[in-house]
């Protein structure tokens, strides 16, 4: 049994306001949705930036450090050739003047250069010239110095001279200076 | 007073407010802090690119630094990294010397990364010329060489007898650090 003349219209939950609701809060919720992922994303790639920054600088630290240490090396050897290169030059200059030393009235027969000193061997017309003009430079250079003569078969003197450098305190004065003279 | 509303309105105000509530929660719980997050980590991210950019710089100046002293000291580099060979000296050097014989080397001790080998050495020379000329090129040889006391030089007729020891300088291969430099 029919009540009212009209057909009764479907009813749904999604009316137009219903739906414009939805559509609005629907974009609303996306964008929100949108920008926390986006936030999300770029967090996550700040981090893992953070994170190779950090191992790209402890990398370059570590590079560093073994180019200082390649640094020192090269630059201890460089100051230990440099020593090297000046004692070979300074044994030059000191064979070169022990040979000037010499007069040409004085032959040498051998020479022994040592650490600290100088032993000489040759022969000499008499012994006042070894004394003037050996001896005599000898003693303005080395601490301690010997001498010993014996005779040659022409006349002359072989002569054996025997030098020394002391090694310098420098806690003490060094005022105890030997000469010694020994004949044959 | 009588509030006539819909039952529809009251469906449309109740999804309103809870959409709106939705909205507000998520936005002051995880957007803003995200948010602020995000500003944090761009600024420090800033920061350590700010750093790693110095660290950069720095590690261009040192490797600047190690390539001019490279350049500068190839020769002693290579010298110190280059094992002793006897003949090869000899024959480097034989021109200075009637007659140059070398002794086998013997190690001698380590010190401060460098092995130190003693070879000695005996030779005929006319003058002391030739010999202040092989000091002088002993300077400039493949090797790092120390000429060491004590240094005996005899005369042979016409001919000046000399014997002396040379100190040669090497990398030491014993040690890892100095390996590991050598590789750098």
């Amino acid at each position: 049994m029919k009540y009212s003349y009209i057909k009764p219209r479907k009813k749904s939950l999604f009316t137009p306001e219903m739906q414009l609701l939805s559509i609005f809060f629907g974009i609303t919720i996306l964008m929100l949705t949108l920008t926390y992922s986006f936030l999300l994303f770029k967090d996550y790639k700040f981090t893992q930036d953070k994170i190779n920054i950090i191992q790209e600088r402890e990398f370059i630290i570590l590079e560093i450090d073994e180019m200082e240490q390649r640094i020192a090396f090269i630059q201890k050897e460089s100051v230990l050739s440099e020593r090297i290169f000046t004692k070979n030059t300074v044994l030059k200059d000191s064979i070169s003047n022990m040979f000037d030393l010499v007069p040409q009235r004085i032959t040498l027969s051998q020479a022994k250069l040592l650490e600290n000193g100088l032993i000489l061997y040759g022969i000499t017309p008499n012994k006042d010239i070894y004394n003037f003009m050996l001896q005599a430079p000898l003693r303005s250079i080395f601490h301690r110095t010997y001498s010993s003569f014996y005779p040659a078969q022409n006349g002359w003197l072989r002569f054996v001279s025997t030098n020394y450098v002391d090694k310098e305190d420098p806690l003490s004065v060094d005022d105890d200076e030997e000469e010694g003279e020994d004949e044959y | 007073m009588n509030i006539n509303i819909s039952r529809q309105s009251i469906y449309l105000l109740s999804l309103s407010v809870f959409l709106l509530v939705f909205v507000f929660v998520f936005a002051f719980s995880l957007l803003i802090p995200e948010g602020k997050e995000y500003r944090l980590q761009r600024i420090e991210l800033k920061k350590e690119n700010r750093e790693l950019r110095k660290y950069q710089n720095f590690s261009d100046e040192v490797s600047q630094r190690l390539s001019d002293l490279n350049s500068d000291n190839r020769h002693i580099i290579a010298a110190f990294a280059k094992e002793f060979d006897a003949p090869r000296f000899e024959k480097l050097h034989k021109n200075y010397f009637k007659s140059l014989s070398i002794a086998k080397q013997q190690k001698l001790e380590d010190e401060d990364g460098f092995s130190i080998y003693e070879v000695n050495t005996t030779s005929r020379i006319n003058s002391p010329k030739s010999f202040y000329n092989f000091l002088d090129a002993v300077n400039k040889t493949d090797w790092i060489i120390s000429v060491n006391f004590p240094i005996e030089f005899k005369r042979e007729n016409e001919m000046i007898r000399s014997s002396f020891t040379m100190k040669v300088y090497t990398i030491s291969k014993d040690l890892n650090t100095s390996k590991k430099l050598l590789d750098l």
